[in-house]
C-alpha cells in the first residue's frame, strides 16, 4: 500500500478525475462567466462585441436595482444572525432540557420546514398571506386586530418584511439543529459546577453556553451570510423580486437579467460581482468572529 | 484437468457458433432491408419517401384539449398523409419552454420547427441566426388566407422570420351574473368601469382580476388607455421605437393618470401584485371577481367542463371601455399576433421541415382546427361553423368589428431588455411607489437604453 502512494502516477490517477470534474463544473464556468461579462452577448454562442468594463461600470455606478438587491441580501443576513439565531439558540437550550420522548418529538417538529420542498413552502406562504382568503389575515380578524390586515406580499411596504419572515421561518430548523448538536457537546458537569457557584438561568447560559458554542456560532454566521446572498428559490416562486423591486435579491436579479431581459453579458457581470461579494462576506465574517476555541 | 479443458473447448465452440450465426442473421436482415429500401427508392421519385423524423418544439404540453389538441390533430393529419415522416414532439409549459428554447438556441440544437413568441422573444432568436427567413410571397393567396397585418411581430428589418398562429387581442371578460345580482351597470366608459369597481368593492367582491405578478398585463392596459385617448394605434409603438417621447406628451400623461385612478380606486383584486396568470384566472372563474382583463386566447373557458357550470353560462366579453373626451372608439382594438412557428436554421431536414411547416400553416389545418375546437382565434380567415360557443361569437364580433388594430403589443415591440425595464416600471408604479410622471420617465429611460 505504501508503495502505491509513493508512486506519482498512482497519485495522479486517483486525484485527476476529481480535479477534472472540479475544473469542468466549477472553474471553467467561472472563467467563461468572466469572459462573457466583458461582452454584450444575448446568450452564449450569439454574436457579441467586447465592451471592456462597461457592464461593471453600469452595475456599480448606475444600477440602483443591483445595490437594492445587495442591501436586501445584507438585511436578510442580519435577520438570520440577529433574529433567527438567538431564537434558535433559545429553543435549542429548551429542547436540550426537555429530555426523553418529548425532546425527540419537538426536534422532529422544528425540523419539518427544512424537509419540505421550497416550492411547497412558497405556495403555502403565498396562500397563508393572501389578503382575500389567507389564514393570516383571518387570524388577525378573529383576534380583533383587523386594522393590521394587509396584502403582506403584495404591498411594497410589507413585502420585504414578510419575505424575511418566511425565509427566517424556513431556515429555522437548520439553525436549531446546529446549535442543538453544539449544546450536546458541552459537558454537564460544567453547568453543575457553575450552579454550585450560584449561577443560574440566563447568567448560566450567557457565561457558559454562549462562549462554548462560539465555534458553532462562527460557522453559522458565515453560513447565514452566504445563504442570504444566494437566496433565490423562495423569492423567485413567491414574488419574483416584486412588487416593484422591494424583494429583489441578487440571484433572482441575475436570473431575470440573463433569461428575461436577454442581457446575458450583463448577468455574467452580476455573477462575477456576486462571487466577489460572497468571498468578501465569508472572509469578513470569519475575521470578525474568529476567537480562540475555548478549551474544556 | 482433461475434462475441464474439454468442457472449456466445448463452451468456446458453442459460443463461436452462436456468434457466427447471430452475425450472419444480422447480415441477412441487413441485406433484406437494403434490398427493400433500394427497390422502393427505385420505384418512386427521388428521396421523398425516405424515413424522416422531424423535431417539433412547442409550448403546448396539454395534448388532450385546447390548442395542444389542435396542434396534435394537425400533426396526426400530416403523418397520415405522409407515412414516411415521423414527428418527434417536445412540449413544455410556457416558462420552461422559453428557457429551454434559449438553451437550444445557444447550443444550436437541430430542431426543425419551433413555436416562437413574436416580438422581443423572437428578436433574440433572429439576432442569433437561429431561425430561418421566410418569403412572405409564398404565403399569399387562398391556401393560407392570412389576415392583413398579422406579420408585424414576426418581421425584423423588413424580413419575415415566422408565421403567426393566432390573433390575440385584449378584452375584458365579465361575469354577467355578478353584475345582474348586484344591480351594477355593465361599463361602457372608463369612468363607469371605475364606478363599477367601487360598487363591487363595497359589496366585498373583487372588481377586476389581474395577473400583476406577470406585469405584462399592466402594459397592455396602459396601451389600451393610450389608444382610447388618442385613437392612434401607433403612438405607443412609436414611443418605444424612440420616434416619440413618453415624457412631456399630454396624451401619455393623461393615460398614466387614468392608470393611477385604476390603482387608487382599487379596481384590481387585493392581492394582484402576487397573482400570477393561474391565480388571476382562478379568482375569476371561481366567481370571486367580476371581471378579468385578459386576451382572446381564453375563448375555451366557456366550453371547459372543469369550470363551474354557473360560471360558464355567465362569462361574457366586453370591449375595453371608451374614455370620456378621448378620440379613440371602442372598436380600436389592441390586437396583435403573439404566438407562431418558425423554421430552425440548423434543421437536418430543411426540405421536409418546410413541407410540414407549410402544411401546418395552411388555412384548412391549424386555423380551421383551432377555430372549430374553440381553442383560439386564428390569424387566418376562418368561417363560422355554427357550432361556436356564445363566448366565441362575442369574441369574433369584437375582432370583425374592429376598425383599427395595433399589430403589436408595445411591450414586445422593443428588445427583451426594454420589456424587462418597462415591466419593472409598471411594477414600481403599481406597488405604490411612483407617480404617473415617474412612470413615464421610467418608460422613457427604458426606451432610450434598450
Amino acid at each position: 500500500m505504501q508503495k502505491v502512494f509513493n508512486n506519482k502516477m498512482a497519485i495522479f490517477l486517483f486525484v485527476f478525475p476529481g480535479i477534472l470534474l472540479f475544473a469542468l463544473t466549477f472553474l471553467v464556468p467561472i472563467v467563461l462567466s468572466a469572459y462573457y461579462s466583458f461582452r454584450d452577448t444575448l446568450s452564449p454562442g450569439t454574436p457579441s462585441a467586447f465592451i471592456g468594463f462597461a457592464n461593471y461600470t453600469e452595475l456599480l455606478f448606475h444600477d440602483s436595482r443591483f445595490w437594492l438587491a445587495l442591501r436586501n441580501a445584507v438585511l436578510l443576513g442580519l435577520g438570520f444572525i440577529l433574529i433567527q439565531h438567538p431564537i434558535a439558540i433559545f429553543f435549542a437550550i429548551m429542547l436540550d432540557r426537555l429530555g426523553g420522548k418529548a425532546e425527540k418529538w419537538f426536534r422532529t417538529i422544528f425540523f419539518i420546514p427544512c424537509v419540505i420542498s421550497v416550492v411547497v413552502i412558497s405556495k403555502m406562504w403565498l396562500s397563508l398571506l393572501d389578503p382575500t382568503f389567507g389564514a393570516f389575515n383571518k387570524m388577525l380578524d378573529s383576534l380583533g386586530l383587523g386594522m393590521l390586515k394587509h396584502a403582506w406580499l403584495g404591498d411594497s411596504s410589507t413585502a420585504l418584511i414578510s419575505m424575511l419572515f418566511i425565509l427566517i421561518w424556513a431556515g429555522f430548523g437548520w439553525g436549531l439543529l446546529f446549535y442543538y448538536a453544539g449544546l450536546k457537546g458541552i459537558p454537564d458537569d460544567l453547568y453543575e459546577a457553575a450552579s454550585l457557584d450560584g449561577a443560574s438561568g440566563f447568567r448560566l447560559h450567557w457565561r457558559i453556553t454562549v462562549p462554548l458554542l462560539s465555534p458553532v456560532i462562527t460557522v453559522q454566521i458565515t453560513l447565514a451570510m452566504i445563504t442570504a446572498l444566494k437566496q433565490m428559490e423562495t423569492v423567485f416562486l413567491t414574488t419574483n423580486g416584486g412588487p416593484g423591486d422591494s424583494t429583489q435579491f441578487l440571484a433572482v436579479y441575475l436570473y431575470n437579467k440573463a433569461f428575461s431581459a436577454s442581457q446575458y453579458g450583463y448577468a455574467n457581470a452580476i455573477s462575477i460581482l456576486f462571487i466577489i461579494v460572497c468571498l468578501l462576506a465569508t472572509y469578513l465574517s470569519n475575521k470578525l468572529t474568529r476567537s480562540d476555541a475555548t478549551e474544556f | 484437468m482433461v475434462m475441464n479443458s474439454k468442457s472449456t473447448r466445448n463452451i468456446l465452440l458453442v459460443t463461436a457458433l452462436a456468434a457466427v450465426s447471430v452475425l450472419s442473421a444480422c447480415g441477412g436482415g441487413n441485406d433484406k432491408n437494403n434490398n427493400a429500401g433500394s427497390s422502393t427508392n427505385g420505384g418512386t421519385t427521388g428521396s421523398t419517401d425516405k424515413e424522416v423524423t422531424l423535431r417539433l418544439f412547442s409550448n403546448l404540453p396539454d395534448r388532450k384539449s385546447g390548442q395542444g389538441l389542435a396542434e396534435q390533430m394537425v400533426i396526426d393529419n400530416y403523418i397520415k398523409a405522409n407515412p414516411n415522416v415521423k414527428i418527434d414532439i417536445e412540449t413544455l409549459a410556457e416558462e420552461p419552454f422559453k428557457n429551454k428554447l434559449k438553451a437550444y438556441m445557444a447550443s444550436n440544437e437541430a430542431l426543425d420547427v419551433t413555436m416562437v413568441h413574436g416580438g422581443a422573444e423572437l428578436n433574440t432568436l433572429v439576432q442569433a441566426g437561429y431561425v430561418k427567413e421566410l418569403d412572405p410571397k409564398e404565403y399569399e393567396g387562398d391556401t393560407y388566407k392570412f389576415l392583413p397585418g398579422v406579420y408585424k411581430s414576426f418581421t425584423f428589418n423588413d424580413k419575415l422570420y415566422g408565421l403567426p398562429r393566432n390573433s390575440d387581442y385584449e378584452v375584458i371578460y365579465y361575469n354577467k351574473k355578478l353584475f345582474d345580482d348586484n344591480g351594477i351597470k355593465i361599463p361602457t366608459t372608463y369612468a363607469e368601469l371605475l364606478e363599477a369597481g367601487k360598487q363591487f368593492r363595497a359589496k366585498g367582491i373583487e372588481p377586476m382580476s389581474m395577473n400583476g405578478k406577470d406585469l405584462w398585463s399592466f402594459a397592455a392596459f396602459f396601451q389600451d388607455l393610450v389608444v382610447r385617448l388618442t385613437g392612434d394605434q401607433n403612438l405607443m409603438l412609436d414611443a418605444v421605437a424612440k420616434k416619440k417621447n413618453f415624457t412631456g406628451d399630454e396624451n401619455f400623461t393623461k393615460a398614466a393618470e387614468l392608470l393611477a385612478q385604476a390603482r387608487d380606486t382599487k379596481l384590481f383584486q387585493e392581492s394582484f401584485m402576487t397573482a400570477d396568470y393561474g391565480a388571476s384566472q382562478n379568482l375569476f372563474t371561481q366567481g370571486r371577481a367580476a371581471m378579468w382583463y385578459m386576451g382572446s386566447w381564453e375563448a375555451g373557458m366557456a366550453t371547459n367542463d372543469k369550470l363551474p357550470e354557473d360560471f360558464r353560462n355567465n362569462v361574457n366579453v366586453l370591449k375595453f371601455p371608451v374614455v370620456e373626451g378621448g378620440k379613440g372608439k371602442d372598436t380600436d382594438l389592441l390586437a396583435w399576433n403573439g404566438g407562431g412557428y418558425s423554421l430552425v436554421s440548423s434543421s437536418k431536414h430543411p426540405e421536409e421541415a418546410k413541407k410540414f411547416f407549410d402544411y401546418m400553416m395552411s388555412a384548412d389545418q391549424w386555423a380551421k382546427i383551432v377555430w372549430d375546437t374553440g381553442a383560439a382565434v386564428p390569424a387566418q380567415k376562418y368561417e363560422l361553423s355554427g357550432k361556436e360557443s356564445e363566448l366565441q361569437k362575442q369574441l369574433t364580433e369584437v375582432l370583425t368589428g374592429a376598425t383599427s388594430t395595433a399589430g403589436s403589443i408595445a411591450l414586445d415591440s422593443g428588445t427583451p431588455k426594454f420589456k424587462d425595464d418597462a415591466q419593472n416600471a409598471f411594477g414600481k408604479f403599481f406597488a405604490g411607489g411612483s407617480t404617473p410622471e415617474q412612470l413615464l420617465a421610467d418608460l422613457q429611460k427604458a426606451a432610450e437604453t434598450q
